[in-house]
């Protein structure tokens, strides 16, 4: 899962601070979801599009695993 | 209440309950003890619940909450291999031919035993659970550092 959350801080002038007291989470959480560390829940990923005024796939873009296709 | 405080509370209940076990083995009575650490249990839970500057939010409860299962996955293991232990002592079936007058071997695990092996158990179940809470802790950023 990739995530936008620090280009989406930069437009708003946000820091990890601000956002994580926003949306009520700890500066640590914010952290780790920006370095992929961790995936947020649905409640929290919609809790920060929402701060952002975007919708979810704005901020974040689930990465599909390339499938692999058999070929006869 | 602050989160200091907290931990500063959390830390003389501690001390407060290991100076009743002492005096728990002093008058050998366990309930002494055994009360203590359930209302000290409530006491801890009861001073989280107003503690104002500590936020718990979803990533900390997943920390946590791995930690708890992994801990207990090892437990059972641990606890499971013993009391199979114990119950083939309690189904002791004599060797045949019988002799006379039947002599029961003696008891590998005494009930002295079990009780260092339960204190142990319980030490090892703190250890576990800490290193487990660093484990997933490291995993999931905590000490993550960035620019900022």
């Amino acid at each position: 899962m990739r995530n936008k959350i620090k280009v989406y801080r930069a437009m708003h002038d946000l820091t990890q601070e601000d956002l994580a007291q926003a949306i009520g989470v700890t500066r640590q959480t914010i952290l780790a979801i920006e370095k992929g560390k961790y995936v947020p829940s649905l409640d929290l990923a919609f809790r920060i599009a929402r701060r952002f005024d975007v919708s979810v796939e704005d901020v974040f873009q689930y990465d599909e695993e390339p499938r692999t296709v058999d070929i006869d | 209440m602050k989160k200091n405080s907290f931990y500063l509370l959390v830390g003389c209940i501690a001390l407060a309950l290991l100076a009743l076990f002492w005096y728990s083995v002093e008058i050998h009575n366990p309930f002494v003890i055994e009360t203590a650490f359930i209302l000290a249990i409530l006491a801890i839970w009861y001073a989280r619940k107003n503690v104002t500057d500590l936020i718990d939010d979803e990533r900390s409860a997943k920390i946590n909450e791995q930690a708890i299962v992994r801990t207990f996955q090892v437990f059972w293991v641990l606890f499971c291999a013993f009391s199979i232990g114990a119950v083939m002592q309690i189904l002791y079936v004599p060797t045949f031919p019988r002799e006379f007058p039947m002599v029961r071997p003696p008891e590998a695990l005494g009930p002295r035993m079990m009780g260092y092996f339960q204190l142990g158990m319980l030490c090892l179940m703190i250890f576990l659970y800490v290193g487990f809470r660093v484990y997933y802790a490291r995993k999931y950023g905590d000490w993550e550092t960035d620019e900022e």
